[in-house]
């Protein structure tokens, strides 16, 4: 046994950068979110941690930033990796400037790439979770037409993979029309299975479709 | 050319040390995957060896089977030819590759048909790496890398890692344009050794951007290679390595590499 452990010991490894897996919350704050859905909402941004933190990879690779759309539209948390991340608690208020909230998630995720490209950091697909009760309100007119343009456009091109995730009584048939992928429920959603997932090799084309599994939790 | 490549002159009194390992990766363990990696290879007389590493693509379901026939048909076609004639101009060993890169296709695409299955169903990049004495040559489609080291104990890249925008997205050698896709490369000198990994190791072992070979990394692997008597205790030894806690802390995928010495026959 001696002899392999000096043979481990011999080799040392390239200091590279982890490769790191970009990863957007995308929070309704609006004020039909108060009571249970807000809670529901806190408690899967720990879930979201706690998944994570526990599997040493996926600790260091996921970053999370966090976005909320409500009384505002606001960068709550910028990108930390999951190890150094410490979930906020949200309250409730305001209309839900969904759309726009789309669009400064998609942006942040563009910057983000751009910051692993300079320095250097290869990274995966970036993901978007949005959890809400999927009732876009209180922004211009077609804001929501321009987010979800273009959030079909990066799904389509395999720039992101955005998750709808609906709090109990959500109104569903709207989440359909925002996410090429059907809603799911928050309830035992497993965050390290889909990092699993979605860190398989596949195809560099983008045409080569390969069907996304369930991300565990509940569908509609 | 200074250093001559015809036949006679690389039909020398010398043999290959070879060992290769492939483990299944923490990932796959997770997601109760087999282990998709596969590598091959043959010693042809006459003092040259063809090594092969197919690595199927996780996201697809049969790419075990797709890596298995990409490396096994690759390397059996390249050994059983040069049992007779050996390449002698860069021409001839690129018109080997390529007809090697063919052949090795089709088998993947029967094997797709007799699984009634679309044959991106059994996707996997391919690497393949023929050393004589004094040349070396190399095909490659998708990720990983092929790696000589020269007679000088300097490592030179012969093949670099091909993906896309994301760590995790490669070309395939199953999907249609593969030819277009694949990187050929005839290096010339006197050869040391020469080594294949697996894309689940290219993070350890290359450094980024540029991908050039780590030496810290590569020389001990070499050395054991070249010292080992046996060859199965020092398959051991490379397994043990590959699933120790230093690599599956920051390597999950399947992790394969491949390497061979040269010994001059006593």
């Amino acid at each position: 046994m001696a002899g392999i452990f000096r043979f481990e010991d011999a080799i040392e490894f390239a200091e590279n950068p982890e490769p790191r897996c970009p990863c957007v919350m995308l929070l309704d704050t609006s004020k039909s979110m108060r009571g249970e859905a807000i809670q529901q909402l806190n408690h899967g941004l720990v879930a979201f941690h706690d998944n994570l933190v526990r599997d040493s990879l996926a600790a260091r690779r996921v970053e999370v930033a966090v976005v909320n759309f409500g009384k505002d539209v606001r960068v709550v948390h910028d990108f930390v990796s999951v190890d150094s991340f410490t979930p906020p608690v949200l309250e409730a208020g305001g209309l839900t400037p969904m759309g726009t909230g789309i669009l400064k998630a998609l942006d942040l995720l563009e910057a983000r790439k751009a910051a692993y490209k300079a320095h250097g950091v290869p990274y995966y697909r970036p993901w978007i979770f949005m959890i809400t009760d999927g009732k876009p309100k209180g922004e211009p007119d077609g804001t929501i037409d321009e987010a979800v343009r273009r959030l079909r456009e990066d799904e389509n091109n395999k720039r992101v993979v955005f998750f709808a995730v609906a709090v109990r009584g959500a109104y569903i048939e709207k989440l359909r029309e925002i996410s090429v992928r059907p809603p799911v429920t928050l309830d035992g959603l497993n965050f390290v299975e889909l990092f699993v997932w979605l860190s398989r090799s596949t195809q560099q084309i983008a045409h080569s479709q390969v069907p996304l599994p369930p991300p565990g939790g509940g569908s509609f | 050319m200074a250093v001559p490549t015809s036949p006679e002159a690389n039909k020398l009194p010398y043999t290959w040390r070879v060992v290769g390992a492939s483990v299944r990766g923490v990932s796959h363990f997770k997601s109760d995957l087999p282990c998709q990696d596969a590598h091959v290879w043959r010693e042809i007389p006459g003092g040259a060896v063809v090594l092969a590493v197919a690595d199927g693509a996780g996201s697809a379901p049969l790419s075990q089977l797709g890596a298995a026939r990409a490396a096994v048909s690759a390397t059996e076609w390249v050994a059983e030819l040069m049992k007779g004639t050996w390449p002698e101009t860069d021409e001839d060993w690129l018109g080997l590759l390529a007809a090697c890169l063919e052949t090795a296709h089709e088998a993947v695409n029967l094997a797709a048909k007799k699984r009634k299955a679309p044959v991106r169903d059994l996707a996997t990049t391919l690497i393949l790496v023929v050393a004589t004495p004094r040349v070396v040559a190399a095909v490659q489609v998708g990720d990983g890398c092929a790696v000589v080291l020269d007679s000088g104990q300097t490592l030179v890249p012969v093949t670099a890692p091909q993906r896309g925008e994301f760590v995790n997205e490669t070309l395939f050698f199953t999907s249609p344009d593969y030819l277009k896709a694949a990187q050929f490369k005839i290096w010339h000198g006197l050869v040391a050794g020469v080594a294949i990994l697996s894309d689940g190791l290219q993070m350890l072992a290359l450094q980024l951007p540029d991908a050039t070979p780590h030496a810290a990394f590569f020389q001990p692997l070499f050395r054991m290679t070249t010292e080992h008597q046996d060859m199965r205790e020092a398959e051991f030894q490379l397994r043990s390595f590959l699933q120790s806690d230093r690599i599956t802390s920051r390597a999950d995928d399947d992790l394969t590499i491949v390497m061979a010495t040269l010994h001059r026959t006593p």
